[in-house]
């Protein structure tokens, strides 16, 4: 008893002090969100009655079209987990099973590219899209299929190195089995590499799309049309400078949008952990 | 399987993938290049040749690999970060933002003036036999008739000429008036149309029917490049940086300028225009502070947590799932979520401590919401590795140390910790260059506030580099995007060096060898 008193309890006492800071703005949204009001402010930690009037605001109001924010989000998120893992996995394949010239070079010139935050040359990929809008508007500045693109080239560095990283854990002697009973590389790559990788191209295709979820600057230069935002953007516009008016709405809102996330992360947790330590830094 | 992978259908497959993306890319070629955007159409050439080549022959089997995410890195990433590095060294700002020739033909229109007697015609606007745009212009005072076009103009005879009741004239040999309906078609060129009057006067149109006579003040001398104003007889000179100053006064400019090389200047103000460089290093430090702090913080809560957990504990798994939340929510949701949380008058942080502060009006305080916030956001991370590197730790090393009578707090320090910072170094240095460039967490929860507007800085208190730069060249005043490369560039090798000393250290690149 003693001895659970010196090494137990203050890890409780810890454990719990840090599970309130954590739980705190979570408990709050919830709060908010429930709240008949739908301010800001706090009246009583303990709500005294539960409305879902901010839920149904959210799905009826005019001013607020959240499923088209939603369904943005949803679409631009999973076109881009699923082609940039697409083309990412053949560069990485190539990167870690193929022998050529400049691989060296090559590799680092991908590292060397990611160290320039995208956000810096933003105003560059601005004006480079807006002289793209010049003749070809539906896919320049202000379109989704632009947003996409950009999204695209974006992708590629953190994705082909974290793909590299997994396809070189791929034990070489299938690669090698198969080459020897006269496949070609690319038959290596569809009828080996592919159903081998699956479950890690799943896994990058998965933090593509959280990445893709989360981001904001680019969206925000690019859709500007109420409906066409995504939900990051959307929410962000909602409240922004006004969080008075609009935060019951916005935490029903925000919530919403991070249950499935939150679902599939905590569920996929181990693949992602892995992914983790691989040099990805979720933003 | 076997079956789908069949030679004849891959093939055909392949050939149709190709045929239609060259066909896409044709098309852009071609639209692109109709539209003088040399550079993207070469670009795009460039890539439906490499496709051919790449696909149709056997030539390279890397490239059949790479072409498409190169194709896209090129366009996206690279291209991007070369026109950045292009852009810094240009005179790139509002007011200096077309090509030369542009801001000369803006000077030309705009440097006109009304002649002294403020002259006005009665118009209408139609066309001649050649359907060339023609005013037949009237004032019924003088009894001044003629009809005009921008290369000629024809004086017609007062006595002959049909007026209405204003005594307009309303017909004239060889004219068309034209509808409302084809005046609305030809909006651009009636409005900028210069129709011929007398050597120094020319008219332009004013409204549907009325013109105003006009002179040319700023003329433009192609022979020495410079503009003299005909009426104070000032000469404007190329100033080498984008505008044409005044020679006597360096400091009268013509407006618009244009974007002009100026190499290394934007680089040589960062660190010689006190105007900039103040600012820049208060920037700085806080952005050195912010990303030292971010990740001691987050290193620190990580590891106490790891360590708390690291054992048989009640409940640990509940605790491990509360542990992750931060990093599991949306980013974005749960930085608005706290910056509504800090509000001064209605958050719940001043209502559960029932104090007052004004958290986003302080930059004491604002700094302090950032750190917070930030540390709620990623310690889960470090959690999470510290956890796995915990585990790692073979337990007979602490256990040989406790025999030979070693503290807990000794077993700590001289065990545990070089141990596990072996392994998370490389990490640290991850998190510190990336939070080093967190943009979002300083945008969406201070907005780099507070800034003292009211003494024109652009820089607020908890402003980072990277958000004192989006401020230069997206803000709300002067928008400096050759400034703004400048320093991106400048982040860019702080980046690549600190990048470079993590990846060293943890020796990634032996495996290019």
């Amino acid at each position: 008893m003693k001895r659970w008193l010196k090494e137990d309890l203050w890890r409780h006492a810890v454990a719990l002090v840090i599970s309130f800071f954590v739980l705190f703005p979570i408990y709050l949204v919830f709060l908010s969100a429930l709240s008949p009001t739908g301010s800001l402010q706090v009246t009583s930690f303990i709500p005294k009655s539960i409305s879902f009037r901010n839920f149904h605001l959210l799905f009826t109001s005019p001013a607020i079209p959240y499923l088209d924010w939603m369904k943005n989000s949803i679409v631009i998120a999973g076109t881009i987990a699923v082609l940039s893992v697409v083309i990412g996995a053949a560069s990485a394949f190539a990167f870690s099973r193929l022998r050529f010239k400049g691989k060296k070079q090559g590799l680092q010139l991908l590292l060397l590219v990611q160290m320039f935050p995208a956000i810096l040359s933003l105003s560059a990929v601005y004006v480079i899209m807006e002289r793209v809008y010049s003749f070809a508007p539906r896919i320049g500045l202000g379109t989704e299929p632009g947003l996409l693109l950009v999204y695209l080239g974006g992708a590629m560095g953190v994705n082909i190195w974290l793909l590299k990283g997994f396809v070189d854990s791929i034990p070489i002697e299938l690669d090698e089995a198969a080459k020897v009973d006269g496949a070609s590389a690319v038959q290596t790559y569809w009828l080996i590499f592919v159903p081998l990788a699956a479950p890690v191209l799943a896994v990058v295709s998965l933090l593509s799309f959280i990445g893709t979820f989360n981001e904001f600057i680019l969206a925000r230069l690019f859709l500007v049309d109420q409906h066409s935002r995504t939900i990051a953007v959307g929410l962000q516009g909602f409240i922004s400078g006004q969080y008075a008016t609009n935060w019951g709405p916005f935490a029903a809102g925000s919530i919403i949008a991070s249950i499935p996330l939150v679902a599939i992360f905590l569920s996929l947790q181990r693949y992602i952990i892995s992914g983790l330590t691989a040099g990805s830094v979720k933003g | 399987m076997e079956k789908f992978f069949n030679r004849k259908v891959t093939v055909t497959l392949k050939y149709i993938v190709v045929a239609f993306t060259s066909a896409l890319l044709l098309m852009l070629i071609m639209s692109s290049f109709a539209k003088r955007e040399y550079a993207i159409s070469g670009f795009l050439t460039i890539g439906l040749i490499a496709i051919a080549v790449t696909y149709l022959t056997n030539y390279s089997i890397p490239m059949k690999f790479f072409l498409p995410g190169m194709f896209f890195l090129f366009a996206f990433v690279v291209g991007p970060i070369l026109y950045t590095v292009a852009m810094s060294t240009f005179h790139y700002e509002t007011g200096n933002y077309i090509s030369k020739p542009d801001a000369i033909s803006r000077i030309l229109a705009t440097g006109v003036r009304p002649d002294p007697n403020q002259t006005t015609f009665d118009i209408i606007i139609g066309e001649d036999s050649s359907k060339n745009l023609e005013i037949l212009a009237s004032d019924p005072t003088n009894k001044v008739y003629f009809l005009s076009t921008a290369s000629t103009k024809t004086d017609l005879d007062p006595a002959t000429v049909a007026v209405d009741g204003n005594g307009d004239a309303t017909i004239a040999p060889g004219f068309h008036a034209l509808t409302p309906d084809q005046q609305t078609a030809l909006d651009q060129q009636i409005a900028t149309t210069r129709f011929v009057y007398s050597s120094a006067f020319f008219i332009t149109i004013e409204g549907s029917n009325v013109a105003s006579l006009k002179s040319q003040t700023l003329k433009y001398n192609s022979s020495n490049d410079t503009f003299v104003n005909v009426q104070t007889g000032a000469v404007y000179k190329d100033n080498g940086v984008g505008n044409y100053a005044n020679l006597t006064n360096k400091t009268d400019f013509l407006q618009p300028g244009w974007r002009a090389p100026i190499w290394f200047s934007n680089y040589a103000k960062l660190f010689t225009d006190p105007q900039i460089r103040k600012p820049l290093i208060q920037v700085f430090i806080w952005t050195m502070v912010f990303a030292t702090l971010t990740v001691l913080t987050q290193f620190a809560l990580g590891l106490l947590v790891a360590m708390i957990m690291n054992r048989k504990l009640f409940g640990r798994r509940i605790y491990r799932s509360i542990f992750i939340l931060p990093y599991a929510m949306p980013s974005i949701m749960s930085i608005l979520i706290w910056g509504g949380m800090f509000d001064t008058e209605f958050g719940a942080i001043n209502h559960l401590f029932g104090s007052h502060v004004p958290w986003f009006q302080n930059a004491f305080y604002a700094r302090a919401a950032v750190i917070i916030v930030n540390l709620w956001l990623g310690f889960p991370y470090f959690y999470l590795i510290t956890s796995g590197a915990l585990q790692a730790i073979p337990a007979e090393l602490s256990e040989a140390a406790a025999i030979d009578g070693a503290s807990n707090r000794q077993i700590f320090r001289k065990i545990t910790l070089p141990l596990l910072l072996q392994v998370v170094s490389p990490l640290l240095v991850a998190s510190f260059a990336f939070n080093f460039n967190n943009f979002n967490i300083i945008y969406l929860l201070t907005g780099g506030g507070p800034t003292n507007t009211l003494g024109g800085a652009v820089a607020g208190s908890t402003d980072i580099l990277i958000s004192y730069t989006y401020k230069i060249a997206f803000g709300a005043g002067t928008q400096n995007l050759g400034l703004a490369s400048a320093i991106s560039v400048v982040i860019f090798f702080i980046i690549a060096s600190i990048s470079l000393y993590g990846i060293r250290r943890s020796r990634v690149l032996d495996s290019f060898k």
